[in-house]
């Protein structure tokens, strides 16, 4: 299979193509619209597999990778941008998963949205924000991955503000689109000083990937500075920046919670495959220059505080949706914390299988508030003192959503005990060698524990014991098996399941299928782009957009699992045992973590109130989310930000308008005076009045003489032969 | 005597009389009269020409065709005055001024 733009493209055409044509008809035709959107990401999806297929199960070699460029515009030898297409083995999966849950995505919210009155509009903005991070995924520079990643942020601003008549999501959306503008800004900056710095280092700038590793490679950074700091520092700083503001990591992550407030299905795929996605995604490309910048400690700890404080709060949600909004800030900060503590490829794995568990999760959520209704005010019921056995009337949602929660809690089997515990094992191993990454480690460990407790109390809440809203049970429909509402979370349930990305049943390579090769494919394929070793790098040409891919592709033969990790068997003994030490305590801490939401919620033999009544102080801090939208709002907006706009007001008014647009006003009087009579003089009466007289004179001279006699008429030829005559006479 | 002067003398009065017919008079009719004068004139003229200079039958061929057209046109010109009677009833020629604008 050769790789041209004929056959990658379309993955993002499809969806795009979707949109446009959606636009159009979305007015006149709503359910096809929607049928077409759902099919536009199917036709992506198979691409995406295909190319799956072809770089997981064994075409290329683990460290291959698709380059193709085309030049966007060239501004000479100051400015020339190029955009392509940069698929690697890790673009490879993140597309099929990204293509795969918002297909399902899409067709949940076929059956969620479909009585909505915005129904095509929805699933419209669905499609344009599945094709933004897949333009993330697929873009080679960072040029166009900030392009597509901007369009994430206008799509889910318009699609948490979607039921923009009520206040809570316009505010909601504001409030989003404003926060990851805060690092969206960053961002831009940083990869101004990226470009920059390439250009100063090797005479011609550029945004991509491949050109950045090359110059980190070659040292480039070295002894540069930005601002009087170290430049690598500075610059990854500005890129995570980005990585917070789009992640919702500590302190921006105040937007996320808010994003709840669209709906269920737009959550899930904000959530899961696309916007938050995208924030990891960013840290992992440009993963050697936060090395390089000796950022890792940093980005650990706020890894580590955002998943354990975004935890604590989760512990006391009511709402439905909210536990699952601050799990998803949680389980983003354990992705953070698992790039700072160089566990890349579990970083990374965490992001799919979370991708996976949190949009079944969202999406079953989703099916659970769909069917209760409040028989008075006829609003959906998202509060769980509401809920309580549903168990029995949603056996499939219930189902789904089970085993969702038990892979997020890191129950062994599960597809989050697999991700999570390598980045414990491997933030517990770094803890070892250095110590100040404790400090994350034992957060991690901690935020695992709140996981299981928060998780199974939300469980129990929902769907265990007796119905508290009596009312509300009892207009609940039992579930049917429905295609559109059922089919997308049995699936992605079936892939909640750890052997999926690990080939074996624990994490760690503990137990394996009985005469199985033991294909850890996840861990072998990702690979750290390793700032010592970029030699993959080094013979890059970057190829034309259209022309075939003909480089050499060898048999992927690291096909099993490799237990050394490459390293000598001394070492690689101490990597496993601490792995396993890791694997053991997040067991039995999220055991424990479950027994206690049984003891609370089913057993009730702890009481919750206690625990509110001794630690009420800390109950406060966490309803009001630790301050900290009190802290954005009152202070750093209307302390510092306001000021500084009754700043920026009043010059504009007493300076900028006052001397610039009054006195502008005073010199366009005078132009407007010569204008007039020029206006008047040249153009009225010379031209326009004097065309129409002289048309009147002639108008009178021809008139005269077409007299309609013929006597004058022959008097007339006669007088012009005549005269003819006499000029050939003179002649 | 009779000269080539006398021919030529007679057929300019009878070409100005048709013209002056032509251009002056407002009847019809007599306007076509003064076009088979100024014809006239110009057939005097042929056989003038070819007595006094050639001396042979040439010229005298002219003359038969234009009093053949002449004819003829004498004819058209008469329907077309009939015509203009009807439509007009007047064969004043200024009312023929349908050519205007």
């Amino acid at each position: 299979m050769d790789y041209t733009i004929s056959n990658i493209a379309p993955i993002m055409l499809f969806p795009f193509l979707g949109f446009v044509i959606g636009c159009f008809l979305v007015s006149k035709w709503e359910k096809f619209t929607a049928a077409l959107c759902t099919l536009s990401i199917f036709g992506s999806f198979i691409y995406a597999a295909r190319i799956f297929k072809d770089f997981v199960f064994g075409v290329y070699s683990s460290d291959y990778y698709i380059h193709k460029t085309f030049t966007w515009f060239d501004l000479g030898p100051m400015f020339k941008l190029n955009l392509g297409i940069y698929l690697d083995n890790m673009g490879a999966v993140a597309l099929f998963m990204v293509t795969g849950a918002a297909f399902l995505i899409h067709l949940f919210s076929t059956y969620y949205m479909g009585h909505d009155k915005r129904y095509g509009r929805f699933m419209v903005y669905l499609n344009l924000f599945t094709m933004g991070m897949l333009g993330v995924v697929l873009s080679d520079n960072l040029f166009s991955f900030f392009m597509f990643w901007e369009l994430m942020g206008f799509c889910s601003y318009s699609l948490i503000g979607f039921y923009y008549e009520k206040e809570a999501p316009g505010n909601a959306s504001l409030k989003a689109f404003m926060t990851t503008r805060v690092g969206d800004v960053f961002f831009l900056l940083g990869i101004c000083s990226l470009w920059y710095a390439i250009k100063d280092h090797t005479g011609v700038g550029s945004f991509t990937f491949v050109d950045m590793y090359n110059f980190l490679a070659d040292g480039g950074y070295e002894g540069k500075t930005l601002l009087g700091m170290n430049w690598a520092a500075a610059t990854g700083f500005l890129f995570f920046m980005g990585t917070i503001g789009k992640s919702a990591q500590f302190p921006l992550q105040v937007w996320l919670p808010d994003a709840m407030q669209g709906p269920t299905p737009c959550s899930a795929l904000i959530h899961a495959a696309t916007m938050v996605a995208a924030g990891v995604l960013l840290s992992l490309r440009v993963f050697p220059l936060l090395e390089a910048g000796g950022l890792l400690p940093v980005i650990a700890y706020i890894g580590g505080i955002t998943a354990f404080g975004a935890a604590t709060i989760a512990l006391i949600q009511t709402d439905l949706k909210a536990v699952l909004a601050y799990s998803t800030i949680s389980q983003l900060g354990y992705m953070v914390l698992g790039i700072g503590v160089m566990a890349y490829n579990p970083s990374f794995m965490h992001l799919i299988t979370h991708a996976v568990f949190k949009a079944c999760l969202f999406l079953s959520a989703g099916s659970v508030i769909h069917s209760l209704h409040d028989h008075h005010t006829h609003a959906h019921v998202q509060e769980m003192p509401r809920m309580g056995g549903l168990r029995k009337k949603l056996p499939f949602t219930f189902f789904a959503m089970m085993c969702c929660t038990l892979a997020i809690a890191g129950v062994p089997l599960f597809s989050g005990f697999v991700s999570k515990d390598r980045i414990l094992g491997d933030a517990l191993l770094m803890a070892l060698d250095h110590p100040v990454y404790w400090g994350p480690a034992i957060l991690g460990f901690a935020a695992a524990f709140l996981t299981a407790f928060y998780m199974f109390r939300m469980m129990f809440l929902t769907f265990f014991g007796e119905p508290r809203d009596k009312d509300v049970y009892d207009h609940c429909e039992e579930e049917k098996l429905s295609f559109n509402r059922n089919v997308p979370l049995l699936i992605l349930t079936v892939f909640t399941l750890g052997f999926w990305y690990s080939g074996s049943f624990s994490g760690q390579g503990l137990v394996k299928f009985p005469g199985v090769e033991n294909k850890e494919w996840f861990q072998t394929l990702i690979e750290r782009p390793d700032l010592n070793n970029l030699s993959k790098f080094k013979d890059y040409t970057s190829e034309s957009f259209s022309s075939v891919d003909d480089r050499d592709r060898t048999k992927f033969t690291k096909s099993s699992y490799d237990p050394s990790y490459g390293l000598s068997e001394e070492k690689a003994h101490h990597v496993h045992y601490w792995h396993y030490v890791g694997a053991i305590i997040s067991i039995i801490i999220a055991f424990s973590g479950i027994f206690l939401a049984y003891l609370m919620y089913i057993k009730k033999s702890v009481n919750p109130g206690w625990w509110v009544n001794t630690f009420s102080k800390w109950y406060r801090a966490l309803q009001n989310l630790y301050y900290m939208d009190h802290f954005y709002i009152k202070v750093f907006i209307q302390k510092g930000l306001l000021k500084f706009n009754n700043f920026l007001a009043w010059i504009d008014m007493s300076i900028h308008d006052k001397y610039l647009i009054d006195g502008w006003e005073k010199v366009n009087r005078v132009f407007y005076r010569i204008s007039k009579r020029f206006d008047d003089i040249a153009i009225d009466t010379v031209g326009v009045d004097g065309v129409g007289a002289s048309v009147r004179f002639f108008n009178v001279i021809l008139r005269t003489i077409q007299s309609g006699k013929i006597q004058f008429y022959f008097i007339v030829i006669l007088l012009v032969l005549f005269s003819y005559m006499m000029t050939l006479n003179i002649g | 005597m009779m000269t080539l002067t006398s021919y030529l003398m007679i057929s300019t009065f009878l070409f100005l009389c048709g013209l002056v017919a032509v251009i002056a008079r407002k009847n019809l009719i007599a306007v076509l009269l003064g076009i088979e004068l100024i014809l006239n004139a110009s057939a005097l003229n042929f056989v003038a020409y070819t007595r006094f200079v050639n001396n042979n039958l040439d010229g005298h061929i002219f003359p038969l065709f234009i009093i053949i057209v002449a004819a003829a046109e004498a004819a058209v010109g008469l329907a077309i005055v009939i015509r203009f009677f009807q439509i007009r009833e007047s064969i004043h020629i200024d009312d023929a001024t349908q050519l205007q604008s």
